[in-house]
């Protein structure tokens, strides 16, 4: 039994380690750059010691705001249909087939980013002609890959609304519409609001189809059509380059690595309490 | 008086709730929804073809047992992206599924025990402690330890269940930690810090790491799926905690225990991204041994890796090779999926 509780605490010191490794390995860092500089600079350029997150952090939150506005309208849908309109076999053939899409690795996402859908937005002139690299094509895989966290976690929300909430709303003469968008929706939102903000982190924190579509020149733009570098294809960036233990771009890896774990621990800490806040409980 | 009176309710003709009010926006609700299915399914579809069309061509035995090369495709191979990926999902099962169980009946079983639960535990024991001290059976060293024994216990019911929430939320919030950073742990942890050097070992540690909090949420759910009257029952015929654990919880859980294992594991095979950082991109052309204990010096190959690889080069035959591997790759994860399904259905009881 003793075995078993160590075994458990081991997930404690793999928190311990991440927050400990992120700190003392990027420690040497913030000899050379300042917190301020860090955080307020504009410009990031490794190997020229030009150690701005802003870039990378920018193109970090404009990707995962593409994702949100792709996934969430495709990601409630979804829900909305399978927990209210879908007969039970139908939802059971398409709830795996959504699973599937969740389960796909997030290189073959890329894949598809950089050599199908960028094409694809050129020849339908959204894109530049001649452009390869750039934000769109990568928000919208990234927004792919979270619609089935979405679909599935709201999905969860919606079916534990209870019947009896529908069925006052329908013996009071609404339609599906009407009891989807005024009774379980409401009654569901604390639900909704975690899956999309869970969702939005894990946009954050995706990085092989990222690091395909949107390549790896930093750039601080709003403009969705032009390539830029995120924070987790800048730590790609520089690991591919195999730089040695004790150089200032290894340290950078550990430093910016530290701001996106806080970035995406702020944003889950966000969606538990979200739901502690809102939630309204149904017997 | 003649009056057009409205008909009585029980003689108005029913009809169908369904019908009544429904309005265009209805239709065009229901059609939303509807279409929001089909479009996620149908970049999924899309994405299906696309990169069926761009790999089949260059899909074949040759593909998969020639070697790695950067410079001319027609002779490139996934030889060693296979092979190390096998070696990596060894490494990983053997580290990760053993921890992710015991955490997850820990969890489970002995750690929702409450404060009053605990006290009762420590208090047993002292009773225990008192009858055999009277009947003189217990001295010296070993009386000295069942002495301590007692103490934890009393210790534990205090500090246990606080540590044991501590646990629990910082399991679920490991899961939704972006796999990168796992990636950037194993490089200082086993890279640096270890010098576990750059290799297939480093990279099956990391992959351990990032799988585990994932094995020990879907065993958990395993574990409570077993109805606690096959426990309580053992309990009455005498079995204590532990052996009603053993012997009737555990069995019946591992059918669903696997399925989780499976499923974590073929997450672990597509990720790229933490083993980049652990590892960098290999160039080289050595063929990784099958022997997982030779681990430790062998290059860190991968089939995401590979795949990253030649999709990086501008060459368009390398993406044909790319496409290639990704078939490989995705054909690997459905039977992999299909393994944990057959599991389920075959072995999984419904109580």
């Amino acid at each position: 039994m003793l075995l078993l509780g160590a075994a458990a605490t081991i997930s404690v010191f793999i928190t311990v380690g991440i927050i400990f490794t992120l700190i003392e390995e990027g420690a040497g860092f913030w000899d050379n750059t300042s917190v301020a500089g860090f955080l307020t600079g504009t410009q990031w350029f490794p190997n020229g010691d030009l150690f701005g997150v802003l870039p990378l952090l920018s193109a970090s939150l404009l990707i995962a705001a593409i994702a949100a506005v792709v996934a969430v309208p495709l990601g409630l849908g979804s829900a909305i249909y399978l927990s209210e309109y879908a007969s039970e076999p139908v939802r059971r053939v398409i709830k795996p087939i959504l699973e599937l899409l969740a389960g796909m690795p997030t290189i073959v996402l890329g894949f598809f980013a950089l050599f199908t859908l960028t094409p694809a937005l050129r020849g339908l002139g959204v894109l530049p002609e001649g452009r390869i690299y750039n934000a769109l094509s990568a928000g919208i895989v990234v927004g792919l890959l979270i619609v089935p966290l979405i679909a599935s976690l709201s999905e969860d929300a919606f079916r534990a609304v209870p019947r009896a909430m529908r069925e006052g709303a329908y013996g009071l003469g609404s339609t599906k519409r009407i009891v989807c968008t005024r009774v379980v929706f409401p009654a569901a939102l604390s639900g909704v609001m975690a899956a999309i903000v869970l969702g939005l982190s894990r946009a954050i924190g995706e990085t092989m189809a990222v690091t395909l579509a949107a390549g790896s020149q930093p750039a601080l733009t709003g403009d969705p059509r032009e390539g830029m570098q995120t924070i987790t294809s800048a730590i790609v960036q520089i690991s591919k380059g195999e730089a040695a233990r004790g150089s200032v771009q290894y340290e950078s890896v550990f430093a910016i690595g530290l701001v996106l774990f806080v970035v995406t621990l702020l944003i889950n800490i966000g969606a538990i309490a979200l739901v502690r806040r809102y939630r309204t409980v149904y017997q | 008086m003649t009056t057009t009176a409205l008909p009585r309710a029980d003689e108005a003709t029913p009809r169908p709730l369904a019908t009544k009010h429904r309005r265009p926006a209805d239709t065009l609700f229901h059609a939303a929804v509807l279409g929001s299915v089909v479009i996620a399914l149908g970049f999924l579809a899309w994405l299906f073809i696309s990169i069926l069309i761009e790999g089949a061509g260059t899909l074949s035995t040759d593909f998969l047992t020639q070697k790695a090369s950067q410079r001319n495709p027609s002779i490139a191979g996934f030889t060693n992206a296979l092979r190390g990926s096998l070696v990596l999902m060894m490494i990983t099962a053997f580290v990760a599924i053993p921890l992710g169980f015991a955490a997850a009946i820990y969890l489970e079983k002995f750690a929702p025990l409450s404060r009053d639960a605990l006290v009762g535990v420590a208090r047993r024991r002292e009773r225990s402690l008192r009858v055999r001290l009277e009947r003189g059976e217990i001295s010296g060293v070993r009386l000295a330890l069942a002495r301590l024994w007692v103490r934890i216990g009393y210790g534990w019911a205090r500090i246990g269940p606080p540590i044991n929430t501590a646990v629990e939320v910082n399991i679920s919030n490991l899961a939704a930690v972006p796999s990168i950073i796992y990636g950037v742990l194993g490089l200082a942890l086993f890279v640096s810090i270890a010098g576990l050097s750059k290799s297939l070992l480093a990279g099956g540690l990391t992959l351990a790491v990032l799988v585990l909090p994932i094995i020990i949420i879907a065993s958990r759910e395993a574990v409570r799926a077993v109805p606690s009257s096959i426990e309580q029952g053992a309990v009455a015929l005498g079995a204590t905690r532990w052996q009603a654990v053993r012997k009737q919880v555990l069995p019946a859980a591992l059918p669903g225990m696997m399925t989780g294992a499976i499923l974590a594991m073929s997450r672990a095979i597509g990720e790229a991204a933490p083993l980049i950082v652990v590892g960098g991109i290999t160039f080289g052309t050595a063929i990784p041994s099958l022997n997982p204990v030779n681990a430790g010096d062998q290059p860190l190959f991968a089939m995401p890796l590979q795949i990253f690889n030649w999709a990086t080069q501008t060459r368009e035959e390398f993406h044909q090779l790319a496409a290639a591997g990704i078939l490989v790759l995705i054909g690997t994860l459905v039977l992999l999926n299909l393994t944990a399904i057959l599991i389920r259905n075959r072995f999984t009881r419904r109580w």
